[in-house]
């Protein structure tokens, strides 16, 4: 379980992120949607400890990150939006070196490499250099060494950014499959429709602050619109979304 | 295994497959040798075949047959006299010739009145100065021998002229030409010292933060500094894998000089020689951590670039001085980083006692002035901006 509670967070008299809080629970996935510069990288990064908030504080599992950081980082695997993979290591270099970060040891890791190797469908560039990987081919490198200690939460920022319908396919059945096995899953998207499929439970965001979040159905039930996508639009309008929306299809209508 | 050998394995494993980091590391090294060695040889050769001594000096003299005695002695000792130009002082000038005799016009009217002789030099040009260095020799020696056969003549003791014999011994070893071009040497090894690790400390770290891999590298349960002393412990590794290369260049390239041609005698030995070891390894982790510096607070690899390739001239430049203007070496210039360094690494190369107690402050100091480099370099890498390509 993944919790944000009353984030603030500014860059050089910018406020990024103002007052967020939320609950990515276990067995759910957990959709962070907004337009870009809303905040979502800011927020996730607070949460797997590489930024520290100027207020408010993350928990994952109950943990504090700024009591403990390590337990957090540890039941955490991340897959951050720059992939950043090494040219000159190849797919299989890049697990084993994160799962060695992570204190596993050998026979483990080429257990857990194995089984990753056939879960995201990397058999054929495992042991090739990561230069000159395809987009699909380095998000999987980075995926699978994110998951090599198989984390309980597993926090993806933008994890479809940039792939084909093929492996964005893929990448959900993988997500669903993590919410079967009851762990929690936190994505950010600026693509309503993915959020959407997905998505148990939606935040969405619009300069930094919470504009609505609930269920896909909460949401339609609280803004009276049936499309995600439209909710979206008139929570992220800056207007509160229960005038905004029947004001947008009324324009419609007309 | 612990975090910063997981780390200084990765850095080694990636960095030996990238071809400008060995290039860096094996390659570079090998330019201060090659041309050193090619200057050496040929200063050497120069100094050896045409006027070193030993050898046949060639002379053009103006006017030799007005003074056939004179000639003759010349020629008996080993002088071969060459027809000279009209305008000698003009060849030498034009660098026809090293250097030229003029003989007065007309034949010397009594026996004994003195024979004005001209020697036309160019200081400027080496084989100049030494060939007519030899030349004054035998001159003197004329002088001496005429002067005491015409007081022989005469019925006096030839000592009756002789009320000074000044005799010149050089003890100041640096002084010796040959230590000059040893004093060479230093400076180089010194820019390998710079030179040798940085290109995965580039690598390493503004390289790490403009990939973007960084941020994924520091959500692992590991602090900062570990991460950040494994690297750099890979980047010492290069570092003096580059000057190990270094020093057995330097050794192939003296042994294979005409060192007597010039004046270099006996060369370091290689117990000597280890004792670069406790005078560099400190230096090395020294310039890595100025190295960790420069990436912290510059926000690109083409930045940081800019100032690692200018980071090796600062400590160069005093070699190269130090090559010209000698220093005896004392603990408060040992104690100075890569100052000390340079001042030590001569006394080696020119093989004198190198005192026990300079190598341990020189060695102590540059530990007290790295431990502070790298206390910043990891407060400056605490930041929280650091992680994420501008």
């Amino acid at each position: 379980m993944i919790e944000a509670r009353e984030l603030y967070k500014s860059f050089s008299g910018v406020h990024a992120v103002q007052g967020v809080s939320f609950i990515a629970r276990d067995g759910e996935i957990t959709g962070i949607i907004g337009p870009n510069g809303a905040g979502k990288t800011t927020i996730l990064r607070m949460i797997y400890t590489v930024l520290a908030p100027d207020s408010g504080k993350t928990l994952v599992d109950g943990i504090d990150a700024e009591l403990d950081r390590r337990a957090v980082q540890r039941r955490l695997g991340v897959m951050p939006d720059v992939r950043g993979l090494y040219p000159r290591l190849t797919a299989r270099e890049h697990v084993r070196y994160f799962g060695e970060l992570h204190g596993l040891e050998a026979h483990e890791i080429e257990r857990r490499t194995a089984e990753l190797v056939n879960t995201l469908a990397m058999a054929d560039f495992i042991d090739r250099r990561a230069k000159g990987f395809s987009r699909g081919q380095q998000m999987k490198v980075a995926l699978a060494r994110a998951l090599v200690h198989n984390p309980h939460n597993v926090i993806l920022d933008e994890p479809t950014n940039g792939l084909d319908v093929g492996t964005s396919r893929s990448v959900r059945e993988l997500l669903r499959r993590f919410r079967r096995e009851g762990r929690c899953v936190l994505l950010s998207s600026h693509i309503m429709q993915e959020v959407a499929a997905l998505a148990d439970r939606i935040v969405i965001l619009s300069d930094g602050r919470v504009a609505l979040q609930g269920t896909p159905d909460e949401l339609r039930e609280s803004t009276g619109v049936d499309e995600l996508e439209d909710v979206f639009m008139a929570a992220t309008m800056a207007l509160p979304a229960d005038r905004a929306a029947p004001a947008a299809l009324g324009a419609v209508a007309d | 295994m612990s975090t910063i050998a997981i780390v200084f394995r990765k850095e080694m494993t990636d960095n030996l497959r990238d071809r400008r980091s060995i290039l860096v590391a094996m390659i570079y090294p090998l330019m201060g040798p090659l041309l050193l060695g090619l200057l050496f040889s040929f200063v050497g050769s120069m100094l050896k075949t045409e006027h070193g001594p030993g050898r046949p000096v060639e002379v053009a003299v103006v006017h030799a047959e007005n003074a056939p005695e004179f000639t003759r002695f010349l020629e008996a000792h080993g002088v071969v006299i060459r027809p000279a130009p009209d305008d000698p002082k003009a060849a030498v000038q034009r660098d026809e010739l090293p250097f030229a005799l003029v003989l007065p016009e007309r034949p010397a009217a009594a026996s004994a009145t003195p024979l004005e002789v001209t020697v036309v030099t160019d200081p400027a040009r080496l084989d100049s100065i030494v060939a007519s260095g030899q030349i004054l020799d035998i001159l003197r020696d004329y002088e001496r021998e005429t002067t005491a056969a015409r007081l022989r003549a005469k019925g006096l003791d030839p000592g009756v002229m002789t009320s000074l014999r000044v005799m010149h011994e050089n003890v100041g070893r640096a002084a010796n030409l040959g230590f000059m071009f040893l004093n060479m040497i230093p400076p180089f090894l010194m820019f390998t010292l710079f030179i040798g690790g940085v290109y995965l400390t580039l690598d390493a770290t503004s390289g790490e933060r403009e990939r973007g891999s960084f941020e994924p590298l520091m959500i692992n349960p590991v602090t900062r500094s570990q991460v950040l002393i494994g690297k750099l412990a890979a980047a010492v590794v290069f570092t003096l894998l580059a000057l190990a290369v270094q020093v057995v260049a330097f050794w192939i390239m003296l042994h294979s000089i005409p060192r007597e041609a010039l004046g270099i005698g006996t060369l370091p030995s290689v117990m000597h020689l280890s004792l670069l070891v406790p005078v560099c390894v400190p230096l090395a982790v020294f310039a890595v951590a100025t190295q960790l510096i420069i990436t912290a607070v510059t926000r690109s690899i083409k930045e940081a670039q800019t100032y690692l390739g200018l980071l090796p001239l600062v400590p160069g430049i005093a070699g190269m001085i130090l090559v010209f203007v000698p220093v005896k070496v004392h603990s408060l210039l040992a104690s100075i980083p890569t100052f000390g360094q340079t001042l030590l690494m001569g006394q080696m190369m020119r093989s004198e006692a190198v005192s026990w107690s300079l190598i341990g402050v020189s060695v102590l100091a540059t530990l007290a002035f790295t431990l502070a480099l790298l206390a910043l370099g990891f407060r400056l890498y605490e930041r929280e901006g650091i992680l994420f390509p501008s």
